[in-house]
């Protein structure tokens, strides 16, 4: 080799070697960050506001700010685009926002832009979260960080609805230059992600946004990835593929304790198992079901004796990861008034077969019956259905009850409860049991829209504590609220479902009390503080 | 022969008309889409305005021709939920779902054609029980547990696969295999008893007496006649996988066509419905066409009948 001596090749080897050695190291240096969520699919649109589904919102809240969110605990609320908020008087809600923030386009982020978004949502009949926004009566811009909110009356849990479905905020002039459709192919928003790229109901990559007003994410990229099969989101846990899984089956549990880096724990997915009872056949899809049948759940000491045939604490057991109750009222809702029913010793001294009975007997059926009609999906949100109605009926024979029990596809069972003209006596649902929202479906106004009751006393408490700006004024509402439950007893709770969330071990995560996947200031590296 | 393509396309059109016919009433049958659609926050009156805004006031009839007017121009309307355009979606999961219909149908077809035939011409054999054995073991085997027993030993044992998606090239393997297998096994036993039957013809012996050897009289003589019932299977086989594999899709998380249909079918979202079951039946429809061709280039008796 002309030009150089044996010394001169030994130097630039070393040199070789060592560069060779640098690259992997520096590229070490700058690796980054990716998190992989199992989602259980479908995902709708993430022109957010147009969807209803709340795992849909799971993911638009990385790529939106809302003016304000829920905290993880569920105590309480947290600014997005806004920095603080008061409420002026019953009716006015002031909003100051963040100065200087924009969209991920460059686009303002102010008051103008906060206006037209609630404009939006609130007049599009389209839009499956509009009857949400309501009761927004004006929005009106005072300068350009500062927006007043004005709702049709008092509305003390305003706040909840202002962070609920719908609250993304959008850009209004991306918006109305590309319209709708084009939106929704590629949409942009302001909150702590971009969306790289999606595969519609498939796949959505978020990256992190290096000028969010909080700060780049310390997770470079997030990833949604549907995979609707359990068996299958636990094995591409297993295999390293995904880092997340929530909803995990108890059969599966033992394998993912063995495999040692995942991390399993267990919180509340905010949600309750009931069973519905037909009490009107004036109202709700339920009574248009063969008109001439009489269901026997008309009578109250029916239903109160399928409440106290029903043993709570081995329903739980049954489906493994539940935790019984009496009301649907999840504990961790700083209000409500549930605690006094919800608490262990009551939820187990309800259980009474005895006077399940004597309850069925006061209602003529002392030789046995009556014949009850129950359905039920074989798995739903709430985990176990199938298995948890089958020991169900088998307490209500136990204490004479004659159980017709049908079980469905999760698919026919959507249909059947959803069609007119399907349902009898009883059925298997899971419902939402948070504060704010609870009271809006036992209103007069709501029984023509779902299987719900109309009393008009209940109706009158309901709106009430919708509109009962003073909290111990409200919290008394509250307790004449649950005579309404218990008196007409609609809705048989049985326990609050909690999820079983496996995560690997390289992260730290705390799971948020509302049950959504939206990975914020609760995803970490693990060792980092959260 | 054109007349013949002629008439089976005109015959193909006839069916899609139909199709599109029961696609538009039998989605209808299922109740009203508002019903599940809609939150439990609407009210009748929200309700209605949706089923207005949507177009579901107007009568049937009137709404089967903006459908159709519509469908020939291939806008099949703006999906529900997502609210992009239906065909665009459907589009959106094709190519996932015909790679994933080629590849297996490709496994399918190279292991049952070889399996089959030496089966046939080995009759009896320890060969021929092995692969008997093979056939029964890939027929009886449903796709779901073959999925997943794939997924716990390439992809969590040996950490070898993708588990789930599309993005990586080698994530094709265990659900093509998957739906390959299936294949395979039903077309080697049907490979191997065209075959025997047509060994046994006349004509397959008399070659045979020319002094001709196995691999001209099987290739050149009996296997053209033996085609015809493999094609006509192979055909409606991979009319079938064209259509999405719900089963396999589900399990390997592969965004096809299957999956789409599945979830619209759920939330009532006729536009999807409609679209994927017209795609469909046009895939399903044309390979038959083709197959068709195909006998007639094979048996020159089927022209001319």
């Amino acid at each position: 080799m002309p030009g150089f001596n044996r010394k001169g090749i030994l130097v630039l080897a070393l040199i070789a070697v060592l560069a060779l050695l640098a690259v992997p190291l520096g590229a070490q240096d700058m690796e980054e960050t990716e998190f992989i969520f199992a989602h259980p699919g479908p995902i709708r649109t993430l022109d957010a506001p147009v969807t209803w589904f709340i795992s849909t919102h799971w993911l638009a809240n990385l790529l939106y700010d809302c003016l304000i969110w829920r905290t993880v605990d569920g105590s309480g609320y947290v600014g997005q685009a806004a920095e603080s908020w008061e409420n002026v008087d019953d009716t006015t809600w002031r909003f100051n926002l963040r100065p200087g923030n924009t969209f991920h386009n460059g686009e303002p982020l102010d008051a103008a832009a906060v206006k037209w978004n609630i404009d939006r949502v609130r007049t599009r009949e389209d839009f499956m979260v509009q009857p949400q926004w309501v009761d927004v009566a004006e929005v009106i811009v005072v300068d350009e960080t500062t927006v007043d909110i004005v709702t049709v009356g008092p509305t003390p849990y305003f706040e909840f609805i202002v962070s609920f479905n719908g609250c993304e905020l959008l850009p209004p002039g991306y918006v109305e230059e590309v319209g709708d459709e084009a939106f929704s192919r590629a949409p942009i928003g302001s909150g702590p992600y971009v969306l790289s790229e999606f595969t519609e109901s498939d796949r959505y990559v978020f990256e992190a946004w290096d000028d969010y007003w909080g700060g780049r994410p310390e997770i470079d990229r997030v990833i949604y990835q549907v995979i609707p099969e359990q068996s299958a989101q636990v094995a591409a846990l297993l295999a390293g593929q995904v880092d997340m899984v929530s909803n995990v089956p108890a059969v599966e549990l033992p394998g993912l304790e063995a495999a040692g880096d995942i991390v399993l724990t267990k919180e509340t997915a905010a949600v309750m198992q009931h069973i519905y009872l037909r009490v009107d056949t004036t109202a709700g899809n339920m009574a248009e079901t063969y008109p001439d049948f009489e269901p026997a759940t008309l009578d109250l000491n029916v239903r109160q004796a399928i409440s106290h045939a029903i043993d709570r604490d081995l329903l739980a057991e049954v489906h493994g990861a539940a935790v019984p109750r009496l009301g649907r009222i999840c504990p961790h809702f700083p209000e409500g008034g549930a605690d006094s029913f919800n608490n262990p010793e009551t939820v187990t001294a309800h259980y009474d077969p005895d006077l399940a009975r004597s309850l069925l007997a006061d209602a003529g059926y002392a030789d046995g019956g009556p014949t009850v009609y129950f359905d039920t999906p074989t798995v739903s949100r709430g985990g176990n259905e199938k298995e948890v109605a089958e020991v169900v009926s088998a307490m209500l024979e136990e204490v004479g009850f004659d159980v017709e029990l049908n079980v469905l596809d999760p698919a026919a069972f959507g249909e059947q409860i959803n069609s007119p003209g399907n349902n009898r006596d009883m059925m298997m649902v899971t419902l939402g049991c948070s504060v704010p929202l609870v009271p809006l479906f036992y209103r007069c106004v709501w029984p023509a829209a779902h299987h719900d009751v109309c009393v008009e006393e209940w109706d009158e408490v309901s709106n009430a504590i919708l509109s009962e700006m003073n909290s111990e004024t409200r919290l008394e509402l509250w307790g004449q609220w649950w005579d309404y439950w218990f008196g007409v007893l609609q809705n048989v709770t049985l326990y609050e479902v909690q999820a079983n969330i496996a995560y690997s071990s390289e992260f730290d995560f705390t799971p948020r009390k509302d049950g959504w996947y939206t990975f914020r200031e609760n995803l970490k590296l693990a060792g980092d503080d959260m | 022969m054109q007349q013949f393509i002629a008439t089976r396309i005109v015959q193909g059109l006839i069916t899609l008309i139909i199709v599109s016919f029961l696609a538009f009433f039998l989605v209808r049958l299922k109740g009203d889409p508002v019903d599940i659609t809609a939150p439990p926050t609407f009210n009748e009156d929200q309700k209605q305005r949706l089923r207005e805004l949507w177009g579901f006031d107007k009568p049937l009839a009137e709404q089967y021709v903006i459908f159709i007017t519509r469908a020939v121009t291939g806008d099949f309307g703006i999906a529900y939920l997502s609210k992009r355009p239906a065909m665009e979606l459907v589009i959106e999961r094709l190519g996932a779902t015909w790679l994933l219909a080629g590849v297996a149908s490709l496994i399918g077809l190279s292991v049952a054609l070889p399996l089959g035939i030496i089966s046939s011409l080995k009759r009896n054999s320890l060969f021929d029980l092995g692969s008997t054995m093979l056939a029964s073991i890939g027929t009886a085997m449903p796709s779901f547990w073959l999925g997943l027993m794939m997924i716990i030993f390439f992809s969590v044992r040996l950490r070898l696969l993708p588990a789930f998606g599309a993005r990586d090239p080698s994530a094709i393997i265990m659900p093509s295999l998957t739906m390959g297998v299936g294949m395979a096994a039903y077309l080697s036993r049907l490979t191997r008893s065209a075959m025997l039957e047509v060994l046994n013809e006349d004509y397959v012996r008399t070659a045979y007496s020319k002094g001709l050897i196995t691999r001209t009289v099987v290739f050149r003589h009996a296997m053209k006649n033996a085609l015809i019932p493999i094609m006509t299977v192979f055909g409606l086989q991979l009319g079938w996988l064209l259509g999405g594999s719900v089963v396999v899709e589900s399990v390997f998380s592969w965004p096809g066509l299957g999956r789409l249909m599945i979830d619209s079918i759920g939330v009532r979202d006729n536009t999807v419905v409609q679209a994927a079951l017209l795609f469909f039946s046009l895939s399903f429809i044309s390979i038959n066409i083709v197959i068709d061709i195909l006998y007639a280039v094979i048996d020159p008796r089927i022209r001319f009948d």
